[in-house]
Formats: structure tokens, sequence, C-alpha cells
């Protein structure tokens, strides 16, 4: 038999997606377009470039239109486009003081040097259905705002920075090597350094990053952190200019970042607070916050709580491996089934527990002996 | 390189044809560029109704390199879990990525594939890898399992004996025989460095003692070369005595645990199972596959309607799960599994001569059983 060619199931899958398509353009409405996912559904793309671990808003609208507003999926096909690309460089490491916040609060302290600063947020608003969005836009209710020029953003002191300065926060070990480990070219092995810890909680799921730090504070782990501060704002992304050595600034992220200490004290002599940090790509003050209660739960490395545990933190938060894994079981498992069923039939007819008449009341150990279980 | 290269002239095929053997294209030091000439060379001549704007097999050469550089790693100690970077594939993880990247770095354009899941060629999810590795690699494709150089497959081994020229990449879900007895990795990974199985002989002693004999369906765990235990990935426990001593490499890939490993030709491969308590495979008893007949192979059952006995009724009906062997049998009943080797008597698990010294160890236990 020479070549075969098998095109009943090609057919079938190509059918599929034509009507997973036809999902998106059924009704008679405008096409959703990519500018205006990008610029109105801001927290879509941000978790999908989050959880994708690449910052790219565009092609993130644009997984998220293909997607259908799944942002697992999108996610999912920004880290396979990822995959693909060639790696250039390194960016250099940027200091978060230097953010030009658009939003920072910190829980810690009535006032901080730079002040609290709300900024665009509907924390303090009540959540009721606005029905006027049904009747289209209202307009720009900024608008009519009195601005004045106030010149450049001030840099703002982390507030971890002045605790630090104080002698207040529990410095942590120096890292065993210099460069971090880039968790997505070389796999994490347990136990995991804390720089493989931080980028994958940074790549986590939303949702599995939210339970877990939830977990915590619900009760099962110690760690009920006071936030020192949470801000969202532009970040520069500086790589070394190839010529002339220095550093330039090559464009900005948005990301939302999150400090927390905890007050665990490490030492009774001197005591001090633990910490956490989180930060994520884009606007999810959620996942950030959960992120910063996972760093400071797994720093305390006990394998009290599962918060605690890096392994089951690290095995569970990855949306990728999890989405993946959970609808594989929609894969046909027939083989492994009649396995099963083979085992469960042997047992029942040990126990007489079978009237089926499939096998006689022979010991099934004696038959269908393999060869294998022999000598080597 | 993520572009495809311009269509200069080349010399066609040269360089990625010998993909083929994880060796040959290793030989680089650490660090240095791979040589892309001879890439460039073989792309060139092919058709361009790849993927645009991806590069041949998908995935870059580094990685490629990189999960080759896994597999001799893992070919050199048998049954040992190699951890790889495992990259985010086109195709969700769970479903085939570690096999298939697996399986793009060691394809060229002159090789000849074949994509099983649960011993289906005409399975969706097989569909799709095999259209991956047809858009992106330009191999050919296959169905005939002598005619593969290369098998990718999901939970099954097939029927027919594999060569010493041919490879088999099994994707695997889980990677560990230990995970059933400890979920943490960093403790497994510490008994395997010890060669302390000593939890696993214990889970299995304490399922003779509850059920009378030892419950593992799929996924038996397994001895290979003496040394490692070993999760064969979920094939039937009828497909794991094929693996020991066999004349083909067979390379274990997970994408979502990012673990690689191998049983390479003639390593010994043995489940565990005590004196008392043999390893046993699958029972058929007086079944034979309603289609070709065949007694001596992996059959699955199927639950029918059976209209002649009422509206309600339903009758089960056994098939060969090898859907490509059983349409072999269907012209030539028979067919043995060694039919294309130039010996007979080939050892290869159950229903094979040297194996049980007839070619019925499926029906081995009829002792009067009546089946339906």
């Amino acid at each position: 038999m020479g070549y075969v060619a098998v095109t009943a199931g090609e057919e079938i899958i190509e059918r599929a997606e034509q009507l997973f398509e036809k999902q998106r353009v059924d009704d008679n409405v405008d096409a959703l377009g990519v500018d205006q996912i990008e610029g109105q559904l801001g927290r879509l793309t941000g978790q999908a470039m989050s959880e994708g671990g690449l910052y790219a808003p565009r092609l993130a609208a644009l997984a998220v239109k293909q997607a259908q507003g799944d942002t697992v999926e999108a996610a999912f096909l920004l880290r396979a486009y990822r995959s693909t690309l060639e790696r250039f460089d390194a960016t250099a490491t940027v200091d978060p003081g230097e953010m030009i916040a658009s939003r920072r609060v910190s829980p810690a302290f009535k006032d901080v040097p730079g002040g609290q600063i709300l900024g665009a947020t509907k924390d303090y608003t009540q959540r009721l259905l606005d029905f006027d969005l049904l009747e289209g836009e209202p307009g720009d209710p900024t608008a009519e705002w009195d601005l004045d020029d106030e010149g450049d953003p001030e840099r703002l002191t982390t507030v971890t920075e002045l605790l630090r300065s104080e002698g207040l926060l529990h410095e942590p070990e120096e890292p065993e090597r210099d460069e971090p480990n880039d968790t997505t070219r070389e796999s994490v092995t347990h136990p995991p350094e804390r720089d493989e810890v931080l980028q994958e909680l940074a790549r986590g799921e939303t949702g599995a990053v939210t339970a877990l730090g939830y977990s915590a504070l619900r009760g099962y782990g110690q760690v009920h952190p006071t936030l020192a501060e949470v801000r969202v704002g532009r970040l520069p992304v500086r790589i070394e200019h190839p010529y002339t050595g220095e550093d330039v600034t090559v464009t900005h992220t948005e990301i939302t970042e999150s400090e927390a200490v905890v007050p665990v004290y490490e030492k009774r002599a001197d005591p001090q607070f633990a910490f956490g940090y989180g930060l994520t790509f884009g606007r999810n003050e959620r996942k950030a916050i959960g992120m910063t209660v996972l760093d400071a739960s797994i720093q305390l490395d006990s394998e009290a709580e599962p918060a605690e545990r890096a392994e089951f933190v690290l095995d569970t938060v990855d949306g990728m491996d999890s989405f993946g894994f959970i609808e594989h079981l929609k894969l046909p498992h027939y083989v492994t089934f009649q396995s099963i069923l083979d085992r469960i039939r042997a047992i029942r007819e040990r126990q007489g527990l079978s009237d089926d008449g499939r096998v006689a009341d022979d010991q099934p150990a004696d038959s269908a002996v393999a060869e294998a279980s022999d000598d080597d | 390189m993520t572009e495809q290269p311009a269509a200069d002239e080349g010399a066609p095929g040269e360089g990625t044809t010998d993909g083929g053997t994880p060796t040959a294209t290793d030989t680089a030091d650490g660090g240095t560029p791979v040589p892309t000439a001879s890439v460039d060379a073989a792309l060139a001549s092919l058709e361009d109704d790849g993927l645009r704007g991806y590069n041949y097999a998908y995935l870059d050469e580094h990685t490629k390199r990189e999960v080759r550089r896994a597999m001799l790693k893992a070919v050199a100690i048998p049954g040992h879990q190699v951890p790889y970077a495992s990259r985010p594939m086109p195709l969700a993880r769970g479903w085939g990525t570690g096999g298939i990247q697996a399986s793009l770095s060691l394809l060229g354009p002159g090789d000849t594939f074949k994509v099983i899941d649960q011993g289906a060629d005409g399975s969706v999810n097989a569909a799709n890898i095999r259209r991956l590795a047809d858009n992106t690699a330009d191999v050919t494709t296959t169905t005939d399992t002598t005619g593969a150089d290369l098998i990718q497959s999901r939970h099954r081994i097939p029927e027919e004996v594999l060569t010493d020229d041919q490879r088999l990449v099994l994707q695997v879900p889980i990677t560990d025989p230990l995970r059933n007895v400890d979920p943490s990795d960093a403790a497994n990974r510490r008994r395997h460095a010890h060669a302390n199985y000593g939890k696993m002989w214990v889970h299995l002693y304490e399922n003779v003692v509850e059920y009378g004999e030892i419950n593992i369906a799929a996924r038996y765990p397994t001895m290979v070369a003496g040394r490692y235990l070993m999760d064969p990935s979920p094939i039937p426990r009828w497909d794991v005595p094929k693996l020991d001593d066999a004349d083909h490499l067979t390379i274990l890939a997970a994408g979502r645990e990012a673990r690689i490993y191998a049983v390479p030709p003639h390593t010994a491969v043995e489940p565990l199972a005590f004196t008392d308590r043999e390893f046993t495979v699958e029972r058929f008893p007086d079944q034979a596959c309603h289609a070709c007949g065949s007694t001596d192979t992996y059959l699955v059952e199927v639950s029918e309607e059976a209209t002649d006995r009422g509206a309600d009724a339903f009758e089960t009906r056994y098939a060969c799960n090898d859907t490509s062997f059983c349409e072999k049998r269907r012209e030539h009943p028979e067919l043995s599994k060694d039919h294309h080797l130039d010996r007979e008597g080939v050892d290869w698990g159950p229903g094979t001569p040297d194996a049980a010294a007839d070619d019925d160890t499926g029906s081995a236990a009829d002792q009067g059983g009546t089946g339906q």
C-alpha cells in the first residue's frame, strides 16, 4: 500500500472552523473593528497580553476578535505567535520609580511622597447598569474640565523604598545567578527560583491568580498583606543602542504594579516586614494584587497551605496549561477506556459480582500473561 | 530565522533531510549560530504552499536543535525525563504539543509522516496535527504504518511491527509514573535519582490487597533498562511489551509538562508486577473484530442499536482499534503483523508468535465464556 490520502477528518475540521467564523458574522450588525477593541475593550486586550506574555496591543485586539472574546484563547494565540519570533535583544532593567503613573493608591499610608492619585477607576461608584449606553455614547464627560499644564510628572518614590531605607523591610536573599532564567526558553524544575516564580505568576491566568491569592486571605494561609501601593501607568522600554552603547527608550508599556508588606517577623531579634510583588501588562489590578499575595505566600515556603507551595501554585496557575488539559478531555479516550473496562470487569469477576459471562471464573492472572513480565 | 528566505537556487533537499536522524544536525558547538545555508537551499526547493510568514516546520532552527538535543540526552539515559523549553504551539496544550514539537524537529522534506490518535488516522485531532506538518514541513503523509518513517501517536503503538528505520513519537499527558503516588515533582525527582521506587511498589501491593490484582489500566508503570521507572504514556497494557527490545526508537514527548524521554532500540522494558500477580494485558475473550475477524489485535467495543431486537435494544460489537491494519486485514485476513519483514515470528507483544506461542492470546481466556 502506498500513499493514502486522508481527507474526511480534514474536511470536518474545516467545516467546524467555518461554522465558528460564521458565529461572528451571523447577525446583521456592524463588524467589530480591531481599533474599537483596542480602544474600548482595553481590559480584554490587557489580560490577553499579560497572560500571553507579549506586549502588542494591536495583535492582542486581533486575538480577542479572533477568539470571540475568550481571553485565554486570545492569550494562547499571542503565545503561539510569540514562540515563532526571533529574540533580538534584552531590554535594560527599568526602575519602577520612573513610571508615569495614571493611578496610584497607597493603602498603607494616609499620604505618601508624590501623593495619592485616584486616576480613572470605578472602585467607588455604584455598580448599576447604565441603560443610557444602550442608546449610544453620551460623549466625553471630561470635555468641560479646566486643566492647567502642570509640567512633567514627578518621579514617584515607591513606598517600599521608604520602608526599605528605614530597614523595616526584609531583604531577599541574593539570587545564585546573575541573569534571570527565561522560563519560556528553559522550563521550570522544582523547587523554582524566585525569578521563575515571578515570571510564571506574571503570565498566570487572571482568574487562577485571583482565586489562589484569595485562598491565602480566606484562611488557607498566613499572608494578609497591607498594600504599600498599587500603581497603573506607563513604563519606558529601553535597550542599549548597538552603536553608542547608551540606553535609548524605544517605546512604553502600560503596566500594573503592586507591592505589599506582610507582618511576618523573620527574625525575632530584628523584626522586619516580609513583602510581596506583583506586575502585569495592561491594567489588571486584581491580578497584580493576587500575584503579590502569592509571591509573599510562596516566600514562606511552607507545605502547609496550597498558596504557600511554589510547586502547587506554578503547576496550576498557567492558563494555557489548565485550559489545554481540561479541554483535552473532549478528545476521544476509547483506547484507555477499553483498558479501564477490562480492569473493572476483571475485578468484578474476581469478587463474584459479574454475571455477564464474559470470562469463566478462572483467575485472570493466569490468562493472557504478556511475555515481558517474565525476565529480561 | 523567522522569515522565509528568498527563493534562491540551491541544492534541493540538502540539510534538513538529514533531520531524520537526531544526531546529524547537532554537531555545532553550543552558542554558535546554526548554519542555515543548507536549510535555505532546502526551503528554496520547496513549493511555496506552506504557511506564509512561518519557518520551515514551524519552529525556528534553534528550537528544533534544542529539542533534538533533549532527545539525544533522553536516548543516552533511557527512561529519564529530560526538561526542555516546550514552546507554545498553535495547538492547545494537552492536544499533542509535545509530540508535534518532537516530530517537527525530526522531520525533513524527504520524510513520510503518519499521525494516529487512539489508533485512528482519521481522527480530527490526528488530522489537525498532520495538517500542520503538511502545511509547514512539506512532508508526505500516509496512513500505512509500514510506509512511514516517523509515526506520531496518541495512546497506541501500531499493530504492525516497527523496524529500525522507523521512529515512533508518543504524545504524553503525564510524564511521571510516580505522580500517582505523590503529586510533587521535586520529591519524585529525588526518588528517580535514588532509584527509590518503594512507594510505587507499596501502591501496587495495596492494589492487590484491596482488589486482588493490580487495577492499573493504561499508563502502566514500567522499568526501563533496569534503572528508571517510566510512564509509557496512556498506551494500553497491550502495547507495553512492544517496547521491550524493540528495533525502533520511541520518543515520548510532553508539551504541557515540558519533558522528553525515550526508549532507544533494544532496551529492556519491564512492567512492574509481582511473581504471584503477573502483568496482564487487556482480554477480549471470544471476541473478534466484526470487520476483519482479527482475534490478535487490540479491540474496542462499540454499542450499536440492534433494531432487529426492538427499539431500545443495543448490542456490543468489537472492532480493531488500529484502523490502518484492520483495513489491510479486510483484504488479506491472513496478514501477519510482521508481513513486511524478511523474518518471521517477530515478537511484537500479545498475539505474536514469540509472545504466546500462538496467535490468539487475546482469546486465551476462552474457557467456556459465552460472550454475547
